[in-house]
């Protein structure tokens, strides 16, 4: 291996101590016991168990994960398929994001006050319960809420309307008997809530994130209702706010990617005067449009409630009516959707070899 | 608490709160710990920070929180689902002479009934920051609780000292109520004295003190205010109302923030907005009601938006005893 000590992921301190030590290479390092690195360099000993741990998980996926053995697209693409997506009782709105809200993927809500942000959050919470032989997930989900606006009144109420609505469509044993275990208690007991006060608490349920969800590996949906919120009092320190935001979004895409779970976030609207005309846009800055993979706006047009996927890479920018009645997040034109009850086969991948479809 | 040595100076210099804002790679830098002794020192902090672990929505059904301020009147608490919640601003906008002030009275007596009648067994801080307090109103409110609260016991109503436990603050301006909120609420708040925080109106202060251009500046002073306010409902499971007023709307151009085909819209625009979880609109219509000897002006109470309430509205009343919902009435028009 002639990799340079510099590519390592290390701390510019132990980095530098390696450099002025003369280890240039990473084949100078193989070698080496902790102790007589450290002899040889200054370091401590964790530190130099931390650096030749570094070098030995290049060759092979090992490690602390920082490293990890590169995939063909090809394996992406079959890992991809077997997620399922999270649907949104949207039937419309699931055809457009092509099943509903990925995972391994952040999404971002954007709204007024008043449009469906936190319903699309609340219905989504439930939605990721439905359990696998009715096409879901069959996961749990962790609510971070800063707004307070997660009242229960209204869960029960999409809980139960859920529940109802997988009981209609239950057809043969297998359905009825997941029935059993998909009540309205039960997808209250797999509801797991924070409430965050401040960007701090924020910021420190986020750090403890990842050891919550290795206890919880059955969690396959975060919310985070909303990220605006604590965050737009940092007016005065912008710098400050755009580091944090960033650190913020590289934590979801890290915990999304490696502990495969979809990520939702909602987001305000803030006002923008931008050539002597006022525009509405998504708060928090440009910087953070980028933390997102796809983001949602919802907006009103007359009395019609509209949403529009306008930054995704896979899906074509779409304009779409729901509404949102007593049951929670719908279809703009009927009240219950015609969902599709057995899980979507992909009929529009071509690969060389044949693949184990989920079923 | 955190068992590895760090070197002592730097760790002195900084809070918990810097540990968690801070990034690893910065962490290390100061403190001169290895990176696995650095994320034990970001997990200790995070673990301090935080309030409460995650519980599940099922143990919030058993738990304390989630109790609502009932108005007093059965089919306006219906159209509220209870009543107002607690921990979040509500928001009461409209047209003067609607009768938000009204709704504040109401209220500020409601909050003292013990629970099981709907209130939260403590005083009200009303903060008026244009008109002074209509006292006699109170009174009048006061004298006819028994009238309008005739699902509680009437030794009940007439054991409960009302105006003992309504604490009136007048603030001209945005300092003085900046302070009054820091201090007098949360002092009021700390001693269980008033679980209901009326402040009325918003927009009078918001709207006087800026110029146009100045809006950055109000935009602040607004975030500022609101955040106090939110901080103090969580903190003590406390209803806020603020009343706002109207502005005109001329055009409905397609950034408009709500359906609404009405020519009002709430004051104070998006950046209020974004800080309110329930927002209630008081408008006049036309025609009136009679009862007895008594008429008023019919009104109506919408819910333009709330996380818990269908977008819906209730044709109401004002009568000596207060607001009252109105739900089959014989107009009277003039």
């Amino acid at each position: 291996m002639q990799r340079p000590v510099s590519s390592l992921p290390l701390s510019q301190a132990v980095r530098l101590k390696l450099g002025s030590a003369g280890f240039q290479l990473t084949a100078d390092l193989l070698d080496f016991k902790p102790d007589k690195l450290s002899k040889e360099t200054g370091l401590s000993e964790e530190e130099a168990v931390e650096v030749l741990k570094a070098v030995k998980g290049g060759g092979g996926g090992g490690g602390s994960g920082d490293i990890s053995a590169s995939l063909t697209a090809l394996e992406l693409l079959q890992k991809e398929e077997e997620l399922r997506s999270i649907v949104t009782f949207s039937s419309q709105l699931d055809e457009c994001l092509g099943g509903g809200i990925p995972v391994g993927k952040i999404t971002e809500v954007c709204g007024v006050p008043g449009i469906g942000k936190t319903q699309l959050c609340l219905q989504l919470a439930v939605d990721v319960q439905v359990p696998q032989c009715f096409g879901g997930v069959e996961g749990q989900v962790m609510f971070i809420d800063t707004v307070g606006s997660f009242l229960l009144q209204r869960v029960t109420d999409i809980a139960a309307a859920a529940v109802r609505h997988c009981s209609l469509l239950a057809e043969d044993d297998e359905q009825r008997a997941a029935m059993e275990t998909f009540t309205v208690e039960t997808i209250l007991s797999n509801i797991f809530l924070v409430r965050c006060h401040d960007y701090v608490e924020l910021l420190a349920e986020l750090h403890l994130l990842p050891d919550f969800l290795s206890q919880h590996p059955k969690i396959r949906l975060l919310v985070i209702d909303s990220v605006a919120f604590p965050f737009r009092l940092l007016f005065d320190e912008l710098s400050q706010r755009t580091r944090l935001l960033n650190g913020v979004g590289q934590q979801l895409i890290t915990m999304a990617i490696n502990h495969n779970i979809a990520v939702v976030i909602t987001n305000q609207m803030t006002t923008r005067i931008r050539d002597g005309q006022s525009h509405i846009v998504p708060a928090l800055g440009e910087c953070w449009g980028h933390a997102p993979t796809i983001r949602l706006l919802l907006q009103w047009e007359g009395s019609r409630r509209l949403a529009t996927i306008f930054k995704s890479p896979c899906h074509v920018e779409t304009m779409v009516q729901y509404q949102i009645t007593p049951e929670g997040f719908r279809d703009a034109d009927q009240s219950e959707m015609a969902h599709s009850k057995r899980p979507r086969m992909d009929t529009d991948q071509s690969a060389a070899e044949p693949k184990d479809t989920s079923s | 608490m955190v068992t590895t040595c760090a070197s002592p100076a730097a760790v002195q210099l900084m809070s918990v709160k810097d540990v968690v804002c801070a990034s690893a790679p910065d962490l290390q830098r100061l403190t001169g710990l290895s990176n696995s002794d650095v994320q034990q020192l970001i997990t200790a902090a995070a673990a301090v920070c935080r309030r409460h672990p995650p519980i599940t929505a099922q143990q919030l059904q058993h738990g304390v929180s989630g109790a609502q301020l009932r108005l007093g009147c059965p089919v306006l608490d219906r159209l509220l689902r209870g009543g107002l919640p607690v921990g979040g601003i509500t928001e009461l906008a409209g047209e003067s002479g609607t009768g938000k002030t009204q709704v504040g009275l109401q209220l500020s007596l409601s909050v003292q009934y013990p629970a099981e009648h709907g209130g939260l067994g403590a005083g009200a801080l009303y903060v008026c920051t244009e008109d002074s307090f209509p006292i006699k109103r109170l009174h009048q409110l006061i004298g006819e609780q028994v009238c309008l609260r005739s699902d509680v016991p009437a030794d009940l109503v007439s054991s409960l000292r009302f105006s003992d436990h309504v604490y009136i603050e007048h603030t001209a301006d945005l300092d003085s109520l900046l302070v009054c909120l820091t201090r007098r609420a949360r002092l009021l708040l700390t001693r269980g004295l008033v679980r209901l925080i009326v402040v009325d109106s918003v927009a009078a202060l918001f709207r006087t003190e800026f110029q146009a251009d100045d809006w950055l500046e109000r935009n602040r002073q607004l975030l500022t205010f609101s955040s106090m306010l939110h901080h103090l409902s969580q903190e003590f499971s406390t209803p806020v109302l603020c009343i706002n007023q109207v502005t005109d709307v001329f055009s409905q151009s397609h950034n408009s923030m709500g359906p609404s085909l009405s020519t009002v819209s709430p004051a104070l625009g998006l950046a209020w907005a974004n800080q309110v979880m329930v927002r209630l609109m008081m408008s006049r219509l036309q025609g009136t009601v009679v009862r007895g000897d008594q008429s008023s002006a019919l009104r109506r109470l919408e819910v333009v938006f709330a996380p818990h309430l269908a977008r819906d509205g209730q044709n109401a009343a004002v009568w000596r005893e207060g607001l009252r919902g109105v739900e089959s009435w014989t107009s009277n028009r003039k």
